[in-house]
This record gives structure tokens, C-alpha cells and sequence, in this order.
């Protein structure tokens, strides 16, 4: 138990870290996935049609990103509440850019997401700066950006975009596959990527792991706070962005009144997926994966005719329930000296 | 003494962690009236089997008896309420919370909703507070005090309260010898009031002095169970310990007068208080800087970090003069390092891996394109360091916060010297290390200064010191008070250093003088 074992390469695995994955969340919510998958693939008619299949992973794909949006915040050990109102601004300006200003699509697109890190800039600089927590600066910020926006553009919706745009929404691959998953499914790879194994990744979660050691080991912690802010507000324009390809116009509206209609999407995915609130510890799969099952259960229990706002309800009352287990299991694992 | 009772027993104790068999049947017996010491190597089980003793920890086997009576503690609170106090290793306050909340924070208020006296709580506080010779006022948040300071609040904490078994793990790591002398006499005084005390520590000749009896662990099973210590020395308490002869290398002269200077401070003040501070380090020279606790030393490195601001003076780097204006510009553009003295908040992230800990300084130098980290550099970097402080983990993916206190320890110091800096502080380096990898360690500090590293050595401990440094600067209250060149010789030098902080002390008339306690 002394050096001998610690020659042993990394990542090296025995039977231990098998057992941990059949414990963490991960495992527990592909289980979910697939129990609710044969419910509704039973009990609604129509869950598994090639259609429904489609629009399930075109929605999933934007509550990920939008998840995913969140998830980088959180690593700093704060949050992000004005996710939707960063997202919406940002496809404004993308749409702005576009008929306003003339400027080809995919430069506007470029454009919307170097607005929305600009946004995620002002918030992190603030965060930085004032140090208060992240929740005071990005609820005032909410109001303000939402705010700023409607006034910009007297509340009035884009709707002359290039065909590209809703041409990519509505395409499929082999009749039901969403190429807006695969875009959510290549940024998840490539922040996985980040956080396992790049600098400015591993970066990020030593400083929102513990602030104080990881300046003293020479780590910029007020950079990185800024730099995880700007990273949430780009997924955030990306999120939105993928909502305009889906609705063939930017609204002002896309994501509620202030851009609260994302907050529940926003937070589901990470806590269920296992980030840890205090930041520090990020699971890129388990957002991923909590995501997914939010949309699949919303589009499962609307197609049984379940009403919206149950739907919502049940939703809030999953998160809780979310965390209560995983307190639990945490607890459990614990007193077994398992974790 | 034989016809005495015990008043608290465990017998058979086992307790696995995941990977790792902590303790293998451990027994120990406690008298009453007796101050009982607990030895074993870094990672033997001695706070393993502390925390199954106060409820921390539920053993996987084995039986503890209070008063000769069979119990289980369900939790800390419930072991308190039978009369089991413990100062643990690692620090438990509230930092937010005031000195006084701390210590009484088991027994604040009287009912739910009956407000809190805080004079009246402040007041409570008071006695436990003096009783270590403690200036501080009980009002102060915990946050604002040294690491030494909160190590005596939380041993105020365990005196207040007057529990019959009071268990201390490790409770002198970093004090200094005044400090723990005035800690010795308290606990003397328990003693002959009755009070069983176990008391864990690396430092040997703090527990001849003090321990009457003696258990040893090693590898999670007993060494020595709970004898005497009449006619044991310390060679015996060495050998069962590591199951060797201690091969601590001592001194040696080293001349670096020809080198070049590395770090110069000349005439510096900083936003903390410190006046006119004039340093110089060579080139393969290591300093010590000694002083009292609350001296400035640590706020000192940490000026020198860029941490706090240097308000006048000058500061050299290689003969260059710099400003560094961020910690993370002087370890990557200067080449300075500071290894903390608070392991646990400033040192690791507890959450983290062994790895992941102990690569961060280096992570820039062994990034490749477009950032790519790739475990197995850092894992090569790193080993070689991690193997010589002989660090005991399951694997490196181990969570740190999971390894016992002296390993936590080699970590954060293996860190550092992985990571190749040019100048390299180093704050109490041995808090809970063992004697075997002190010597280690001591001999590693030699090595990197041989080939070239200057270091400046901060440690409360004056044998380590008189060991390790080739000249000592003494600080007292923000000063540097004098020099002292290194010959080795204990009795000369500490000598030597005390005058530098006492006449410091009566110029400036503040001589503490020694209360009587009252406990
Ligand atoms: N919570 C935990 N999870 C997993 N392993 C643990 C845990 N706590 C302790 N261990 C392991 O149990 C063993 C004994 O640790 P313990 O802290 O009791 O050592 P110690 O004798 O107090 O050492 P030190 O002198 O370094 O404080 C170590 O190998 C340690 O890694
Ligand atoms: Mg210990």
C-alpha cells in the first residue's frame, strides 16, 4: 500500500473504480433513461416514431447546450441566472447583423456568439471585481441585458433569415437524427476534452476547486473566473442560436419573459448529472445525460397528454428529488467508507 | 497504578477505507491520571483510530468499553456528552464565526430560540483563552487568526469542555516551544486532576517529556501496546515506530559566500506592517527566518509572493530590481515558489487527486500545443518526489482529503519541489511529518540547494531550523532583529536566537508576562 502502488500508470483501474461507476450518477441516469424510455415507448403511442424521435433530439439538443451553458459557471462554484437573456441577445445581434447590417450568415453567426462571451465578460470582470457571488451580479445582469435588448429591439422578432438557417433545423439524418444533437454532441466532447485534459481546463476547476491554493500555485483565479463566464455566455448565444435554426426567426420571446424560461433546463442537467454546486467537479457526460432524460420525460408526458404546467411541476419536483437522492446516496456511500 | 481501573478500553479495533485496511485489530487501554502518547509512522492509524474512539468513524470490528462498560458512540456529540474531548488534527472551526462561538459552539444557547449572550459568551470564553496564554479577543472571527493561533483556540475548544478522556492528535504540530511548554503545564495540571489524556505527536522528546505510558501503531496494527514508558528511550520508540534505527543526517557546513545573490530585499515595507526589512539569499543558501508565533514571517513570504503589497524599499530578483504584482507572476516569471504553511486551506485542494495536486506549479511547463495536458508527463514529473517523501497512498487518483495528515503534508511539499523554481520558501514544511521522512525531507531541502536553489526556510521548530539553515534571520513584531550564522551547535544557537527576540521584546517594553493559570 505504499509506493510500490503509486508506479502504477494513471487512470489505471481495478475492481474499486468499477464498483464507483455502477455508484455514480452517470450509471444512474442511463438506467433512468432507459426504464423511462420502455414506459413511454409502451405506454405513448407515437414516443418511438422516426418524428418524434427527431424533434426529442433537436429539443435535447438545446437544453444540453443550455445545461452545458450553466455547467461552466458552476465549476467556479457560482451560477448563472442570466443564461437565457445572454442566449436571446446574442441571436438578436446574430439576426441584427444579418438584416440590419447585411453581413453573411456565417460571420453573423461568429458575430452572436463573440456578443453573447462579451456579455459572459462583463459578468465574470463584475463577479471579479466586486466579489460578490456570481448569484447577486447575473440576477441584476438578467434584467439588465433582458432589459436592454427588448429596448433595442423594441420587442420585434427577426424573421428574414436565410434559409440556411431553418433548412438546418429541419434537416434529418436517416429520417430521425437531428444534425443540432450532433453540434450539442461535438461541443460536449470537446469541453470534455478541456476539463480532462488541457491546461486552461484543469485550470478553471483548481480554481473553483479551492481559490486560495490554487493562486498560490500560481494559478490567475480572477482570470479563469472571467474566462468561465465568457465560455457560458458563448454556449448561451450557441443554445439560443439553435433555437432560432428551430423556429426560423430570432424572438425576443424564445426563452420567456427575462430568458427564466431556461433556468429550470439550465440547472436540471448539471445537478442531475452530478457537478458539484460548490464547484470544482464537473461531469460533461452526466450534464449531458440529465439533459436528455429532462426532454425525454417532458416530450414523454406531453404525448400522454399530461397539461404543461403539470409538466413544469414535475419537472421542479424532479430537481428536488434529484438532490435529495444524491444526498442520500452520498451519505450512504459515506458511512460505507465506499467514497 | 496497577490497581487503578481503566477508564476507557478498545479492543480488536478494525477499520477499512476503500483500498486501504486503516486498522488490523488495534487495542488500547486508558488510565485515569495518565497522559498516554500514541506513535506510529505517517498514515499508521493514529487519527483513524482517534475518530473511531470520539464517534467520528463507526469501526468495522471490535469493541470499545467506558468505565469497564461495553458503548458505542453514534455520533461526535454523543462521545462528547460521555466525556470524550478531542483536538483532531486537521482544524474544525468556523471561520466566519468568532473565537468565542467556537469554542462554545457545542452548547451556544440554552434553547432554540433563546437569543445568544454574546458578552455573556465572550466572558465564557475568556478563562480557556488565558489559560494558553492566548491574547486574543474571544470577538475575533476565527478567519483572521494564524494557523498556530486557531490550533490553541481549538485546543481552548477541547479544555472548555472538562471531558475525563481528552484526546489530542497532534495538538503541538505547529506550535512553538514556548507555546507547547504552556500547553505541557496544562495538561500536567488535567493529569493529576484525574483527567486521561492521549496525545499524539511526531516530535519524540515533546512525549518523553510528557508521556507516561505509550502506544505504538505500525501498519495499522499495535507495535506496542499501552506499556509504561519507564526504561523506554528514544532509540526504542524509533525502532518500534519504523522498526530501524532513525538515520537523520545532521548539518553539515556549506559555503555559498562566493554565490551569486538570488533574492534581495533591501529596506522593504509591506501593506501588512512590516518595516524596513532587509534580506539576502545566495544562490544554493538556505535561510531560515525564526521567530514567535505572529512574528510576520508567513505575511512576509507572502509579500515576497506578490500576494500583498510591498509598499517601499526594493526588491532584487537576480540582481534585477522587480515588481511582482501577482503570485502567479512570480512562480512563472521570476521563478520564486512558496510552499504554505496551511496545507489544508492554501496548500492542496483537498478534493482533488494526488496527481492533480501535486502537478499544478508545473502544469504550464508540461503543457504542449493548444494547452494538451497529458497525465503521464505530470506523473512522470511528479514521482520521483512523491516516492522519495515515501508518500502513502492507494494510488495517485486517491482524493487527497482522504490520506492522512503527515501524507496530505508530503504533498503539498513535493509539489513544490517538483517544480523546478529558483527560489524556493518554504513555511513549516514538517507540520505532521514523521521522523523518518523528516530526515527525508531534510536531506531532499539539501540536495536542491546543492544543485543551486536558494531557499528561505520558515519553521517554528528550532531543531529543524539549526539543522537545515546555514545562517538565521530572527523576526520579531514585523522586524528583522538580527543574524545568526549556523555552526550546529543546539545549545549555542538557540541561545543565541532567544536573545535576538528578547532584547527585541524589552526595547520595545513588551514582554509578555507569564500569567498564572487557572484551570
Ligand atoms: N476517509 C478516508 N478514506 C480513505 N482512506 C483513509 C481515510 N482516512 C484515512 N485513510 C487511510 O487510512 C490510513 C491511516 O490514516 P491515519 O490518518 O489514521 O494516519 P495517521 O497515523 O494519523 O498518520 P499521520 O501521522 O500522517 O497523521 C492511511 O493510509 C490513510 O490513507
Ligand atoms: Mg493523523
Amino acid at each position: 500500500m505504499t509506493i510500490q502502488d503509486i508506479n502504477s500508470p494513471p487512470g489505471a483501474t481495478g475492481g474499486l473504480s468499477r464498483t464507483r461507476f455502477f455508484l455514480s450518477n452517470e450509471f444512474g441516469l442511463i438506467l433512468l433513461i432507459i426504464v423511462f424510455a420502455v414506459i413511454f415507448g409502451l405506454s405513448a403511442r407515437g414516443f418511438l416514431s422516426p418524428f418524434n424521435l427527431f424533434t426529442l433530439g433537436r429539443n435535447s439538443a438545446i437544453n444540453i447546450m443550455i445545461g452545458l451553458s450553466m455547467m461552466t459557471v458552476i465549476v467556479t462554484g457560482g451560477l448563472n441566472l442570466a443564461v437565457g437573456a445572454m442566449g436571446v441577445s446574442a441571436a438578436m445581434v446574430c439576426g441584427w447583423l444579418i438584416e440590419g447590417l447585411g453581413v453573411p450568415w456565417p460571420l453573423a453567426i461568429l458575430g452572436g456568439l463573440a456578443f453573447g462571451a462579451a456579455l459572459g465578460f462583463i459578468n465574470g470582470w463584475m463577479v471579479v471585481r466586486t466579489g460578490l457571488h456570481s448569484f447577486i451580479i447575473t440576477l441584476a445582469t438578467m434584467s439588465i441585458f433582458f432589459g436592454a435588448m427588448i429596448f433595442l429591439t423594441r420587442a420585434e422578432a427577426f424573421r428574414d433569415l436565410p434559409a440556411a438557417f431553418s433548412a438546418f433545423g429541419k434537416m434529418k439524418f436517416a429520417n430521425y437524427l437531428s444534425p443540432l444533437l450532433l453540434v450539442t454532441l461535438a461541443v460536449a466532447v470537446a469541453l470534455a476534452w478541456l476539463y480532462r485534459a488541457t491546461l486552461t481546463g484543469r485550470e478553471m476547476l483548481a480554481a473553483g476547486a479551492s481559490p486560495a491554493a490554487a493562486e498560490l500555485s500560481g494559478i490567475r483565479v480572477d482570470r479563469m473566473v472571467i474566462l468561465c463566464h465568457m465560455l457560458s455566455g458563448g454556449l448561451a448565444g450557441l443554445a439560443a442560436l439553435m433555437l432560432v435554426a428551430r423556429n426560423g426567426a430570432a424572438i425576443p420571446s424564445m426563452a420567456g419573459q427575462l430568458g427564466q424560461d431556461w433556468l429550470l433546463p439550465a440547472f436540471l442537467g448539471p445537478v442531475l448529472g452530478g457537478t458539484l454546486l460548490q464547484g470544482g467537479k464537473v461531469s460533461v457526460l452526466g450534464t449531458v445525460l440529465g439533459a436528455f432524460l429532462v426532454t425525454m420525460l417532458s416530450s414523454g408526458l406531453l404525448m400522454l397528454q399530461v397539461g404543461a404546467f403539470w409538466v413544469q411541476t414535475f419537472l421542479g419536483l424532479m430537481l428536488l428529488v434529484a438532490v435529495l437522492l444524491d444526498k442520500a446516496r452520498r451519505s450512504y456511500l459515506a458511512r460505507r467508507n465506499l467514497a | 497504578m496497577s490497581e487503578q481501573k481503566a477508564i476507557f478500553e478498545a479492543r480488536g479495533i478494525e477499520k477499512a477505507f476503500p483500498g486501504v485496511m486503516a486498522l488490523k485489530g488495534v487495542n488500547m487501554t486508558l488510565m485515569p491520571g495518565s497522559i498516554h502518547a500514541l506513535l506510529g509512522e505517517n498514515g499508521a492509524g493514529k487519527s483513524t483510530l482517534i475518530k473511531v474512539i470520539t464517534g467520528v468513524h463507526l469501526p468495522s470490528a471490535g469493541t470499545l468499553l467506558l468505565d469497564g462498560t461495553e458503548t458505542q458512540f453514534s455520533s461526535p456529540r454523543d462521545a462528547i456528552a460521555k466525556g470524550i474531548g478531542v483536538v483532531h488534527q486537521e482544524r474544525n472551526l468556523f471561520p466566519r464565526f468568532s473565537v468565542a462561538e467556537n469554542i462554545h459552539l457545542e452548547q451556544l444557547a440554552a434553547g432554540y430560540l433563546k437569543p445568544i449572550n454574546y458578552s455573556a459568551l465572550n466572558e465564557g470564553a475568556r478563562p480557556w483563552l488565558e489559560a494558553l496564554d492566548l491574547d486574543i479577543d474571544p470577538a475575533t472571527p476565527v478567519s483572521e487568526l494564524s494557523v498556530a493561533r486557531m490550533q490553541l483556540v481549538e485546543i481552548a475548544k477541547a479544555l472548555s469542555l472538562q471531558s475525563r478522556v481528552l484526546l489530542l492528535d497532534e495538538p503541538t504540530a505547529s506550535l512553538t516551544s514556548s507555546e507547547t511548554e504552556r500547553l505541557f503545564t496544562i495538561l500536567r495540571r488535567l493529569r493529576d486532576g484525574g483527567t486521561s489524556l492521549v496525545f499524539v505527536s511526531h516530535k519524540l522528546e515533546e512525549v518523553q517529556e510528557i508521556c507516561d505510558r505509550v502506544t505504538v501503531l505500525r501498519d495499522g496494527a499495535n507495535a506496542c501496546e499501552s506499556r509504561s514508558m519507564d526504561g523506554i528511550g528514544r532509540h526504542d520508540l524509533v525502532q518500534m515506530m519504523i522498526g530501524r534505527a532513525e538515520g537523520a543526517a545532521a548539518w553539515r557546513h556549506r559555503d555559498t559566500t562566493g554565490q551569486p545573490e538570488v533574492l534581495g530585499l533591501s529596506d522593504v515595507s509591506t501593506s501588512l506592517g512590516h518595516k524596513g526589512v532587509n534580506l539576502s539569499v545566495r544562490k544554493g543558501e538556505i535561510v531560515g527566518l525564526y521567530g514567535l508565533v505572529g512574528a510576520g514571517r508567513t505575511e512576509l513570504a507572502k509579500a515576497i509572493m506578490g500576494k500583498f503589497k510591498v509598499t517601499a524599499g526594493k526588491v532584487q530578483v537576480n540582481g534585477k530590481a522587480v515588481t511582482i504584482p501577482n503570485v502567479a507572476s512570480a512562480i512563472h516569471d521570476h521563478g520564486l515558489g512558496y510552499i504554505s504553511e496551511d496545507r489544508k486551506s492554501e496548500g492542496l485542494i483537498l478534493q482533488h487527486s494526488v496527481l492533480a495536486n501535486a502537478g499544478v506549479p508545473i502544469w504550464r511547463k508540461l503543457a504542449g500545443r493548444f494547452g494538451a495536458l497529458r497525465d503521464k508527463r505530470i506523473h512522470d514529473a511528479v514521482l520521483p518526489y512523491l516516492q522519495k517523501l515515501e508518500v502513502k497512498t492507494p494510488s495517485l487518483n486517491q482524493t487527497v482529503a482522504n490520506l492522512s495528515g503527515g501524507n496530505q503534508q508530503k504533498i503539498s511539499v513535493a509539489k513544490w519541489l517538483a517544480a523546478g523554481v529558483q527560489f524556493l520558501i518554504v513555511d513549516e514544511p514538517s507540520v505532521g511529518i514523521d521522523i523518518k521522512t523528516k530526515a527525508y525531507l531534510h536531506e531532499l531541502l539539501r540536495e536542491l540547494a546543492d544543485a543551486g536553489t536558494a531557499i528561505l526556510v520558515i519553521s517554528s521548530d528550532m531543531p529543524e531550523m539549526i539543522a537545515l539553515a546555514d545562517r538565521i534571520v530572527v523576526m520579531d513584531d514585523y522586524h528583522i532583529t538580527g543574524e545568526v550564522t549556523n555552526s550546529g551547535v543546539y545549545d549555542d544557537i538557540s541561545h543565541a536566537i532567544m536573545g535576538l527576540i528578547h532584547d527585541a521584546e524589552e526595547d520595545s517594553g513588551a514582554v509578555v508576562p507569564l500569567k498564572e493559570i487557572s484551570v
